[in-house]
């Protein structure tokens, strides 16, 4: 076995090298382990630093100007009291406010609420249906069907769903009601029900989303451990537990981050549904913010409550990718 | 401890049959082989024997038992996969300790077992470790494990060796078969490498395009293979194959091709029964049924070039020109000749095979 020699500016030398170690896994195996990481880096040349950064100072121009910009004036105004005219300082009183602010902690009351109901119905339902669209022979038809809600804009999600749920000619509340489920109240009404509609429709158009998901990281379970499981005596719903969910957990993270930041943040068939009401019983913190921001022009309380919103929203992402990893890592 | 009994098995993947009308039977506690070279059906077998795949047609038994319609749980078959299948987010004791969690034992049980078939397989001292941080070998010895806790009624081997190197592969043969012999439960081991099945099996069955071609010990396999295709795949070096005539002469039957005429042994002109008197057929010869010198031994010998030699060790191969085909001829190391001389082989007679031209059945 050849040794492996300093990096050749030559790429087919490099590659040629490359295969004849790998025709030699075995003898590649035994050597040790520093010899192996040496594989050549890059077939590049090596660049002055600076060079870097001028090739990247485009795209950080763009960046700064549509993102980190408007993130400074965030700040900025979360600590004035803003008007038309230009902003007045007052510190951190905006955000000493919102502490005695009763719709602001019940906003985030309703969205904790919100967010649970939508991730737990959504992770449950999608995981399942993505078990039975991976064990179908339909399997294309069905995750094309699937997507289709996903593909609508949520405001038009929330105009077909206001139109099901309408208390006159409402197909839902037809039916709810035939079956006696429901009294004469309207289901966007009622302080009662308003907030499982608002849950259903993001149950509705975003469940597809884990489910394409899961079903991506249902193919990349191990056969063969299933297999072994199965001779070792598990039974299916056993050996879903033990071998094919630690195998879901990395994919089922994306999904849930994906989702728990879109309900944070997403609101347009829930203004369109309800606009917060009836009362507030669904108005969950980034409909209130809304309200502050856009209906009464509060823009400092309302960058206050938006930047509360984002620190929130970091943290639990923190969260939950902590607590997925690890299955992951101890898989290794 | 069972007879593993295979009767009339077919396995159909859509219009494509994998596995045609397969009769075996396994004595209790014999080491069997499966050996075929890819896609001739052994796996398909080994996974309708393990309940992962569906018996189109047929029956097979445990015992008595049909167990076509258990799921694999309700086997009582332990399993040895080819790419191991450990699982990964569980350490070496929780994984071979699985199947006897599944099947609810005691944790007193469960330790003693698992660290008796630890200590059986040297691995102790791996006990707290996780799949990833093991190697080939190591991880070969966990899979086992996780068989062996069971103490199943059959064990399944599917190429259980095959992505070790060679050296431990020659190592794990001897181990296996030891384990084997020590726990005396019947084994089925499916391998696509002659050597591993005339090595380690008591019985071997040699499959090709789904069709059992033979059923037999190794010696018998490796002595008396019953067509030319087996002859072929089993032994390394391989057989030489030669196409030569049939001719009846007096009370002899000789072998005749443009090179040389031998005549049979009388024994086996009766085995050859006048069926192809006169006609073409395939002789069949080992390169250490062969012998080469410099000189003529007698009149009957073969006459070639030598093409090239190959120094393996302990033996020499040469490879001889002998018209229009080439032979390979085991010798000793001490052989002189070079490329590009002529050399002299004579057969044991004792040892070769003709073959039929036609279907390859082997005459003798």
């Amino acid at each position: 076995m050849t040794d492996v020699s300093p990096i050749s500016a030559n790429p087919r030398a490099v590659a040629a090298q490359i295969f004849r170690a790998r025709a030699h896994s075995a003898e590649v195996e035994a050597r040790p382990q520093s010899e192996i990481t040496n594989r050549p880096r890059s077939f590049n040349p090596p660049m002055p630093k600076r060079y870097y950064y001028y090739l990247m100072a485009p795209a950080i121009a763009i960046l700064a100007f549509i993102s980190l910009y408007p993130f400074f004036w965030l700040i900025v105004m979360s600590l004035q009291d803003v008007d038309i005219g230009g902003g007045e300082w007052v510190g951190f009183k905006n955000y000493v406010k919102l502490f005695s602010d009763g719709r602001f902690l019940d906003g985030w009351w309703l969205l904790a609420q919100y967010s649970v109901m939508c991730l737990g119905l959504q992770v449950g339902l999608g995981v399942l249906l993505a078990v039975v669209v991976n064990s179908s022979k339909y399997e294309k038809y069905l995750v094309t069907a699937l997507l289709m809600p996903m593909m609508m804009a949520p405001a038009v999600a929330g105009l077909l769903w206001l139109f099901l749920y309408n208390g006159t000619f409402g197909w839902y509340h037809w039916i709810l009601q035939s079956v006696g489920i429901l009294d004469n109240a309207s289901i966007l009404a009622s302080a009662n029900t308003a907030m499982y509609a608002i849950v259903l429709v993001d149950v509705w158009q975003w469940t597809p989303l884990i489910t394409i998901i899961a079903l991506a990281g249902l193919k990349r379970v191990p056969r063969d451990q299933l297999e072994a499981n199965m001779v070792d005596g598990a039974s299916p719903l056993r050996n879903f537990f033990a071998i094919t969910m630690p195998n879901l957990y990395p994919v089922l993270l994306i999904a849930v981050l994906l989702r728990f930041m879109d309900n944070f943040r997403f609101i347009d068939s829930v203004l369109v549904l309800t606009g917060g009401g009836p009362g507030s019983a669904t108005k969950i913190l980034p409909v209130y913010l809304f309200e502050v921001a856009f209906k009464f022009f509060k823009l400092g309380r309302g960058a206050a409550i938006a930047l509360t919103l984002l620190i929130v929203t970091i943290i639990l992402g923190k969260l939950l990718v902590r607590v997925f990893e690890k299955p992951q890592n101890e898989k290794g | 401890m069972a007879t593993v009994t295979i009767k009339n098995v077919w396995k159909y993947y859509g219009e494509t049959p994998a596995v045609k009308d397969l009769n075996i039977t396994c004595p209790d506690g014999s080491f069997v082989s499966i050996l075929g070279p890819s896609g001739c059906g052994k796996s398909s077998t080994m996974r309708m024997l393990a309940g992962l795949e569906h018996i189109s047609a047929g029956d097979i038994l445990f015992d008595d038992q049909r167990i076509n319609d258990l799921a694999p749980k309700d086997r009582d078959v332990a399993m040895v996969f080819e790419n191991y299948a450990l699982y990964p987010h569980k350490t070496v004791y929780e994984n071979i300790a699985n199947p006897l969690r599944l099947r609810k034992a005691s944790e007193d049980t469960i330790k003693a077992r698992v660290t008796g078939a630890a200590k059986l397989l040297e691995i102790s001292h791996l006990l707290e470790r996780r799949p990833h941080e093991l190697s080939g070998g190591q991880k070969q010895r966990v899979a086992i494990g996780r068989a062996i806790v069971r103490e199943p009624k059959l064990f399944l081997f599917d190429e259980p060796i095959a992505h070790l190197d060679a050296k431990l592969r020659a190592h794990m043969r001897g181990e296996i078969k030891h384990l084997q012999r020590t726990l005396g439960t019947t084994m089925i081991y499916v391998t696509h490498d002659q050597l591993e099945a005339l090595s380690m099996a008591d019985y071997i069955a040699v499959m090709h395009d789904g069709e059992l071609q033979q059923w037999g010990t190794p010696a018998e396999i490796f002595n008396h293979p019953v067509n030319a295709w087996v002859a072929g795949f089993v032994g390394e070096p391989a057989m030489n194959f030669l196409t030569c005539d049939i001719k009846g002469q007096g009370d002899d039957v000789l072998l005749r091709h443009s090179n040389f005429e031998i005549p049979l042994l009388p024994g086996q002109v009766r085995q050859l029964n006048g069926a192809a008197q006169a006609g073409t057929a395939r002789m069949g010869v080992r390169p250490d049924a062969l012998s080469i010198s410099m000189t003529r031994p007698d009149e009957a010998a073969m006459q070639g070039e030598i093409f090239v030699n190959e120094l393996l060790g302990g033996d020499m191969l040469v490879e001889v020109q002998l018209d229009d085909c080439r032979i390979r001829v085991k010798t000793t190391p001490e052989f002189e000749g070079k490329p590009g001389e002529n050399c002299f082989l004579s057969v044991n007679r004792d040892k070769w095979h003709v073959f039929d031209a036609g279907d390859g059945h082997a005459y003798f």
